[in-house]
């Protein structure tokens, strides 16, 4: 396992609270250290996704802190430069979503320059050829000038990955990526994942993939009534698990 | 399209195929032949009965030039009211769905105000009652406001119209941003774009696609609707068709002619519109 001694995310006593009575997050904390690959298991609204749409704020943490790469949001603070951290913990964090979220009115090319053209204002040769590397690096070149609408699922969700590492970003968020493909599509997602995983970048996925939840992840959480209830090494959850609860889910899914 | 291009790596289409891609061609084939017959049965029908009814081409033709003279105002007043109207519109829809209350407000009470009135008073009030305003506000202590209110027919117009179908397509405008789905919101947060961003690169490009055909229809009806400002006595097309008609007692010819030349502009316009369709909605799957 590699380890690094400042973490990447580090969260800090998160609820979040929906409309007033659904407590989803009670306190969550978590730590996530550099080159590490979390994975969040539980059962369909136990608040894995939640928590992690409140890492780069497409949900704002009801309390609690969220740090990313050094900079730290508080959820109760409300000052003018809470938008531009919010901002900055964006472009550091890629994150990908179960139903892809391609723009559908740009080519595969267009998407993955989007973010480093208008957010970090990069010339659009410069993105371009770093696009290229990445479309090569996920396998789709032969894509480059089509449409999403034209693209399979495994497909799409690939351009999704490399649009968001477009960003250089320091951690990837990937939020059920395999869960809205045929299963023959998972594999090709999968295996991006895992090479993602294998070059040292930070990940945190909500994930049923088991396989690469034992095989990839260094670490697995299980997440149950909106904390955790168990986390370990793959092999100790897999093997091993403790709680009851953590028992019933993997029956479950495997 | 064509049904018997070949297929990339068959190595020959089956005879029983072959029938089936036939008769599909036939079929289409048929339709457009009777598609074809049908709209020159209704032209015919429409030159008879103008020949029966015992038109005076002859005075349709002498007066056609001095008719098309009043097409420059309809298509000046159609033009700049529908700019200032897509301006109101994307405005009044960013309004109408701001969080912010003073803003919302008054996009709201913009669309609902001038929806709920008709829009020969609101000419009339832009035309008639607003330099009334402007001379209760000189005697309230503004100098020079009568006459800035005091607006000539055609400016007056233009406002009243681009105002009032400006409060139309608010809601059009709205309902296209609120049709693209909110993931392509939370794509384009995630890479760190702010709100202008995201609407003016990610939602407003799409919305514009979902826009575009009711938009054209409003303009549409905008074209005929410029000739209210021919109450306030501009020389526009319907207005010089009526005040010819009636003084030589031929009002049929000059409103026949007159709801030609609307048709045409109008088919001019529905043309375009299907070419700007078309250039957006590539990249799309459709149904063929």
């Amino acid at each position: 396992m590699i380890k690094n001694s400042t973490p990447m995310v580090k969260i800090t006593n998160v609820h979040k609270v929906f409309g007033g009575t659904l407590h989803v997050l009670c306190g969550i904390d978590l730590e996530v250290n550099k080159g590490e690959t979390v994975v969040i298991l539980g059962a369909s609204g136990s608040g894995k996704s939640t928590l992690l749409r409140c890492i780069n704020f497409l949900e704002e943490p009801t309390a609690g802190t969220i740090e990313v790469d050094g900079i730290a949001i508080n959820a109760g603070e409300n000052d003018k430069t809470r938008e531009n951290h919010i901002l900055d913990i964006r472009k550091k964090t890629g994150m990908c979503f179960q139903s892809f979220n391609l723009f559908p009115h740009m080519t595969v090319l267009e998407n993955i320059i989007e973010g480093p053209v208008t957010v970090l204002g990069q010339k659009k040769k410069k993105a371009i050829v770093y696009a290229e590397e990445l479309l090569d690096w996920v396998g789709l070149m032969e894509k480059r000038d089509e449409h999403p609408s034209r693209l399979s699922g495994g497909q799409q969700q690939r351009v999704a990955i490399a649009r968001s590492l477009a960003m250089k970003p320091k951690v990837m968020l990937f939020d059920e990526p395999t869960s809205a493909l045929d299963p023959e599509l998972v594999g090709e997602v999968v295996d991006v994942m895992e090479r993602l995983a294998k070059e040292g970048m930070t990940i945190i996925a909500v994930t049923h993939e088991m396989h690469f939840a034992r095989d990839v992840a260094d670490r697995v959480l299980i997440m149950d009534g909106g904390n955790w209830i168990e986390e370990g090494t793959p092999e100790k959850i897999f093997n091993n698990p403790e709680h009851k609860r953590t028992r019933q889910f993997l029956a479950h899914i495997l | 399209m064509k049904a018997n291009t070949i297929l990339p790596g068959a190595g020959g289409i089956p005879p029983e195929a072959q029938q089936v891609l036939n008769q599909i061609e036939e079929k289409k084939s048929k339709y457009r032949r009777n598609m074809i017959m049908a709209f020159v049965v209704l032209i015919i029908f429409m030159v008879t009965t103008l020949i029966v009814l015992g038109l005076d081409f002859k005075f349709m033709a002498k007066w056609l030039p001095f008719i098309l003279a009043g097409s420059g105002y309809t298509f000046l007043v159609a033009f700049l009211a529908i700019t200032l109207a897509c301006i109101l519109a994307v405005v009044g829809a960013l309004g109408r769905l701001s969080t912010n209350p003073i803003f919302n407000s008054i996009a709201t009470s913009y669309v609902s105000l001038i929806r709920g009135t008709p829009l020969l008073v609101q000419v009339y009030m832009w035309y008639l009652a607003l330099p009334q305003i402007g001379k209760a506000l000189e005697e309230f202590g503004i100098p020079g406001i009568q006459r800035l209110l005091t607006l000539p027919a055609v400016p007056a117009g233009i406002l009243a119209l681009g105002v009032c179908y400006g409060a139309y397509m608010t809601e059009t405008v709205r309902a296209g941003i609120q049709s693209i789905k909110i993931g392509q919101t939370e794509a384009a947060k995630a890479l760190g774009m702010t709100s202008t961003q995201t609407m003016k690169r990610v939602i407003f490009p799409q919305a514009l696609r979902v826009i575009i055909p009711p938009v054209s229809n409003e303009f549409i009806a905008m074209i005929k609707d410029s000739s209210l400002v021919s109450l306030m006595g501009v020389w526009e097309l319907s207005y010089r068709a009526i005040k010819v008609g009636r003084r030589h007692f031929q009002s049929l010819e000059m409103l026949i002619m007159v709801a030609f030349i609307y048709w045409i502009m109008c088919m001019i316009l529905q043309f375009v519109q299907e070419k700007i369709e078309r250039h957006m909605a590539r990249g799309d799957r459709r149904i063929s």
